[in-house]
């Protein structure tokens, strides 16, 4: 089918239109492969606001399908790893969520969304059981005793659909798709028995972004896989001279490192990690360990005491962790010197 | 402005049976077509006795809300301005075919689509194609990827290109493909995929 001469001929005017479309340009954002997912722009939730929705009065979901929404609600609020907003469903609630023919997604939409933050509210809609696309008939898996495969599982699109309503957009793939599981905010949702077709958990690269948008929920919280943060070790020594076989008290705080392109993450405090303390003899290039350091009721502090009997010079380290976003680092060099009485008559301690 | 107001409903009137009319020559009765799984369908009888999963949540047991919603009757769209622009994809000299819109973001909101099969058009192998937008609408970046036609896109394929500015690659070898086109517009949140058939001589 083919575009009569006369369309191609408003071509030019359709151009000066732009112009009236032009107040709505914003900069567009580049996101690399295997990156955390995109963000609409646009403003965030309160941290940890909740939301609350209903159903659309005359477009209610099956009850099937009202239970599996209710679900993908629970799994965004149990696997947001974040201070992203949490949803709840209240009769009175603010925002409707709808079901069936006057759903207003796109012409082969599924499934589809609006956010208005921060105080506008959301909708949502999803297409009903049995909707004729152009491909075949729409088949949503809980509305089957025995779900068919080609079906779509309504709790991991509700999933996709709370992602959105967060702040994510779809996650850019690599070619071969072999990142898919990384995110469950996707641009092509997958049918059952497809790998994927029933998430009921955000992936990293999800979480990655709400964590650098929402923050952590503790210092304690682990940082997804999808990020890679730079961190910041600050090691300090007090005092700083001691009496041979007296001890200092050596204190290190860990920090996300002071990158803007972090987000909320910037300069956060790192807890109940593992921080190693090494020493060696001025001069000379060989570290030994000392020791894990212990966490102080501080966020990101970590302290060890160390007996002296001669002057030492200390260096913290952490080591990139395998189960986190984190890039590992090495403090700065601190030297404690050791005396004897008369010394620290000419030289008090600190 | 009113007069280009008009000529933008008009067109898009005309843009919308165009589409339709494309639409309906892809469509095929009774496909068994999955756009997301490559398993053959299996038929079940639909759920006639439903019977809830109970989740620890008290508010599955809720009552519904019974007053009355604004709204219920969707809006007409205009492309380019309420949703994604209409994509044209044609050869040099060739008539131009309408893509299939599939998942979009748009400013506010958004729609998530299945994998497409896309509009066909037959073209020549290796020939440059040219996708242009109605409305016209500055693009900021596009992505290719096709698969063989009877795929399910959600594994396997190759790009034809990428880059910014106006969408221009090469048709692939000859064949039957479905080639999805990625683009980011200069428009907040704008981001949509089109999908065409491409018959490949």
């Amino acid at each position: 089918m083919t575009i009569s001469s006369r369309f191609r001929r408003v071509l030019p005017l359709f151009a000066i239109t732009t112009v009236l479309v032009g107040a709505a340009i914003a900069p567009p954002v580049v996101v690399v492969a295997h990156a955390p997912d995109p963000e609409f722009s646009g403003a965030l939730w309160a941290q940890d606001e909740r939301l609350t929705f209903r159903w659309r009065a005359g477009a209610e979901p099956p009850a099937v399908m009202k239970t599996a929404i209710l679900n993908g609600a629970a799994d965004s609020n149990a696997t947001r790893a974040s201070r992203a907003a949490t949803f709840a469903y209240e009769a009175s609630g603010a925002s409707p969520i709808g079901y069936g023919l006057h759903a207003t997604c796109s012409v082969g939409g599924l499934a589809c969304f609006t956010r208005t933050a921060p105080s506008g509210g959301f909708t949502m809609w999803f297409r009903e059981q049995g909707h004729a696309f152009d491909w075949g008939s729409l088949r949503w898996c809980q509305m089957y005793s025995t779900a068919p495969n080609g079906c779509y599982d309504v709790q991991t699109v509700a999933l996709d659909e709370f992602g959105h309503v967060e702040i994510l957009d779809h996650h850019v793939n690599f070619g071969d798709k072999s990142d898919y599981l990384d995110a469950v905010v996707q641009t092509v949702s997958r049918t059952k028995p497809s790998a994927g077709w029933d998430m009921h958990t955000y992936g990293r690269c999800d979480t990655a972004t709400l964590q650098k948008r929402y923050d952590m929920q503790t210092w304690s919280a682990k940082y997804s896989t999808c990020l890679t943060l730079n961190t910041a070790l600050t090691l300090s020594a007090s005092p700083t001279t001691v009496l041979s076989g007296a001890s200092t008290r050596l204190t290190v705080v860990l920090k996300v490192a002071g990158a803007d392109a972090y987000g909320r993450l910037r300069d956060n405090p790192v807890s109940n990690r593992t921080v190693t303390l090494q020493r060696r003899v001025p001069g000379s290039t060989t570290w030994a360990t000392v020791g894990s350091m212990a966490a102080s009721a501080t966020g990101g502090t970590y302290a060890t005491s160390v007996t002296l009997v001669s002057r030492t010079e200390f260096r913290a380290v952490f080591s990139t962790p395998a189960v986190e976003g984190l890039v590992g680092s090495v403090s700065a060099i601190v030297t404690v010197g050791v005396c004897n009485r008369s010394c620290l008559l000419t030289q008090p301690m600190s | 402005m009113s007069g280009s107001w008009f000529l933008i409903r008009r067109t898009t009137i005309v843009g919308m049976a165009v589409a339709m009319l494309t639409a309906g020559c892809t469509a095929v009765p009774g496909s068994t077509f999955d756009p997301g799984g490559a398993s053959p369908i299996i038929t079940s009888e639909p759920a006639t006795t439903a019977s809830p999963v109970v989740t620890a949540s008290a508010m599955a047991t809720a009552s519904p809300l019974v007053t009355q919603e604004p709204a219920m009757t969707p809006e007409p769209t205009i492309a380019g301005i309420d949703s994604p622009p209409e994509a044209l994809l044609a050869v040099e000299g060739g008539d131009p075919v309408m893509g299939q819109l599939g998942t979009s973001t748009w400013k506010n909101g958004g729609s998530d689509a299945p994998w497409l099969r896309g509009a066909p058009i037959t073209v020549g192998a290796g020939e440059p194609l040219t996708v242009t937008f109605l409305p016209g609408m500055d693009v900021a970046s596009w992505r290719t990827w096709y698969v063989p036609a009877a795929s399910d896109g959600q594994t396997g394929g190759a790009s034809l290109g990428e880059g910014v500015g106006q969408p221009t690659f090469q048709a692939p070898a000859a064949g039957s493909w479905t080639v999805n086109v990625t683009v980011t517009f200069h428009v907040e949140n704008g981001r949509a995929d089109y999908y065409w058939r491409l018959d490949v001589q």
